[in-house]
């Protein structure tokens, strides 16, 4: 495998022009703030369906991912701004890479509810879920799909797609007959694309010209704990015009933030939900953005 | 009022000779118009705003022979002037087959059609629960902002209207819980709550929060419980959501369970089901909300309560 790990870490889920992008300075981004192995890879120019390539590919990031770990135990808390002051630097040094965040992360960001410029929290939100799609490139006949796979479901006067279930990742696919497919359920965004490289390469087995283009991530959702109750009517009053508290219709408050575009669902016990993420630091900007905020909205008793 | 407008100035103004300035005032009994500061009738022979005939209630005995009508309402029906002729009477307007010679009813106000409809409806879902004018009137008047808005072209204007009606009614301060409009309304609870948001974000408005005190009064004469309990509910309620024994419960349920609280310290017990009826809320909910309030029963009571059952009796679920 010629990919090592100085190649420039690109963001996730954009799908890379044939080697323009690749203007051959490394950009290193030591202070990745992922769990295991996720260093952003440049998106792999093949569609080819090598479920092995792939796999030594995750497991070389992996290393990488872990040697970098070690040397950033202690800096957790740290990790997000330094994350993102990196990036700033980053990204602009390559010419037509579109930027992950579109502001400067100053503190003063207009839309963005006011955040002090004070430390951040030592919570860093877990990735739950991730919805992706990708284009098989051929038309599929469900129905020997379905006689024929194995852990699949299709009930043509319910829903016109056959439902595909595989362990490892434990996801799920929705599989239609234009060829298009939905893969839901994976951890992370590498296993989304390895669950989806699985899904593929069992089509292509039942003997359809399978390819894999335009595989794109289309929602993430992550959740994590604040640790305390949070006062939900006080944040209602003065966040009116981005939060929605109808006890009557859901116990939790829907905050819509607008930048970074992110629905966060934030509930008494300190329980909060992101989601509507297309890349992973959506994620973690968007909790860094709400955390003071929640902390000024603590139960006191 | 046809005679000259003090107010428009091409048509030629009426005016004492000697006080130019004066507002002239109407005497419509000798059809005057009298300046204030002279007393000199200025102009006469003003037309009478009177009703045509005196018409003496006498339950429709013969044809009401007024020929005004009633007043329209501008501001909700687009204030056109139409008219239309009405159904033939006698003899002569039915040709040879029976038919009406005149048919043309239809298609009177063609683009508000709808918007009448939707009037209709929310005076017969107002009406089932008892609402006053006030809300009504608000409820059209969200409704024709809603509608000439165009943003939730797609969802049914039944919708739309138990949504208008619902948010109605928290802007008057007496909120109706989603059960109850949707008692009324053939919409479901779910569509009328997405409707709500919808509406919300376009007219760019936002509704105060629900509050346990806003229902009691309702709950508690529907089940007929005297008013000591009702204001012992009230405190009780207000009480555990300040001592926040009550978490991420939905007001109604801590409303309820209150309720069930000081009906079964008093003479009057109720049953958890049929508070739950009265309330839209379930019985299993009644009980999970009561066993938070119940530990602490004691100082939930107000201090004047005259308690027919004492705390500790209280019934422990």
């Amino acid at each position: 495998m010629e990919q090592n790990n100085s190649l420039p870490p690109f963001p996730q889920g954009l799908a890379s022009p044939q080697g323009a992008m690749t203007p051959g300075l490394p950009i290193f981004s030591p202070m990745m703030p992922y769990g295991t192995g996720l260093t952003p890879q440049p998106v792999q120019n093949t569609n080819s369906l090598s479920l092995l390539e792939e796999q030594q590919r995750q497991q070389q990031q992996q290393q990488a991912a872990s040697q970098q770990q070690g040397g950033m135990v202690g800096g957790s808390g740290q990790t997000p701004q330094l994350y993102h002051s990196q990036n700033v630097s980053t990204t602009t040094a390559l010419p037509g890479n579109t930027p992950l965040y579109n502001t400067p992360l100053t503190p003063m960001t207009p839309i963005t509810p006011a955040t002090p410029a004070s430390e951040s929290s030592g919570i860093v939100p877990q990735l739950q879920n991730i919805v992706s799609t990708v284009n098989l490139g051929c038309k599929l006949d469900l129905k020997t799909i379905a006689l024929r796979a194995r852990n699949a479901e299709y009930n043509p006067k319910r829903f016109a797609a056959v439902i595909m279930r595989i362990r490892e990742p434990r996801t799920t696919a929705l599989i239609f007959s234009s060829g298009k497919m939905v893969c839901t359920g994976a951890k992370s965004e590498e296993q989304s694309r390895l669950a989806a490289r699985k899904y593929a390469r069992v089509v292509q087995k039942l003997g359809f010209p399978a390819k894999f283009l335009d595989f794109k991530i289309q929602n993430m959702v992550g959740s994590c704990d604040v640790k305390f109750p949070i006062r939900l009517e006080g944040l209602v009053l003065t966040h009116q015009q981005f939060s929605s508290y109808e006890p009557e219709l859901f116990p939790g408050l829907i905050y819509r933030m607008i930048k970074p575009r992110i629905v966060l669902l934030i509930f008494v016990s300190g329980k909060v939900v992101l989601t509507g993420a297309k890349v992973r630091g959506e994620i973690y900007e968007a909790f860094e953005n709400i955390y003071p905020i929640l902390k000024g909205f603590r139960k006191t008793t | 009022m046809a005679s000259t407008s003090r107010s428009d100035s091409s048509l030629p103004k009426v005016q004492c000779p000697n006080h130019p300035d004066a507002l002239l005032v109407e005497d419509y009994r000798a059809g005057d118009m009298i300046c204030p500061e002279c007393g000199l009738v200025v102009g006469d022979r003003v037309i009478d705003v009177g009703s045509e005939w005196r018409t003496f209630s006498n339950e429709k005995a013969t044809k009401d022979p007024s020929r005004v009508g009633d007043a329209q309402n501008p501001l909700l029906n687009g204030g056109d002037l139409t008219t239309m002729i009405s159904k033939g009477t006698g003899a002569a307007s039915f040709d040879e087959f029976g038919n009406s010679k005149y048919q043309n009813r239809r298609t009177m106000s063609s683009s508000d059609r709808a918007m009448l409809n939707a009037f209709k409806e929310i005076t017969t879902m107002a009406d089932r629960i008892n609402l006053p004018r006030n809300i009504i009137d608000r409820t059209n008047n969200l409704f024709k902002q809603v509608y000439e808005q165009k943003s939730l072209k797609g969802r049914s204007n039944d919708a739309i209207a138990s949504a208008c009606l619902y948010i109605a009614c928290r802007q008057e301060g007496v909120p109706r819980t989603f059960k109850e409009i949707c008692a009324v309304s053939r919409i479901s609870k779910k569509e009328i709550g997405r409707c709500f948001k919808l509406i919300l974000k376009a007219l760019e408005t936002s509704v105060d929060l629900i509050t346990t005190g806003d229902f009691m009064s309702r709950f508690c004469s529907n089940l007929g419980l005297p008013k000591q309990v009702q204001m012992a509910a009230t405190y009780i309620a207000r009480k555990a959501v300040e001592l926040d024994l009550v978490p991420g419960r939905s007001p109604i349920s801590v409303a309820a369970a209150a309720i069930y609280m000081a009906s079964q310290a008093s003479a009057e017990k109720k049953t958890q089901k049929e508070i739950g009826d009265i309330a839209g809320v379930a019985d299993v909910t009644i009980r999970q909300s009561y066993r938070l309030i119940y530990p602490r029963a004691a100082d939930l009571f107000p201090p004047d309560f005259k308690f027919d059952t004492p705390v500790d009796k209280l019934p422990q679920l």
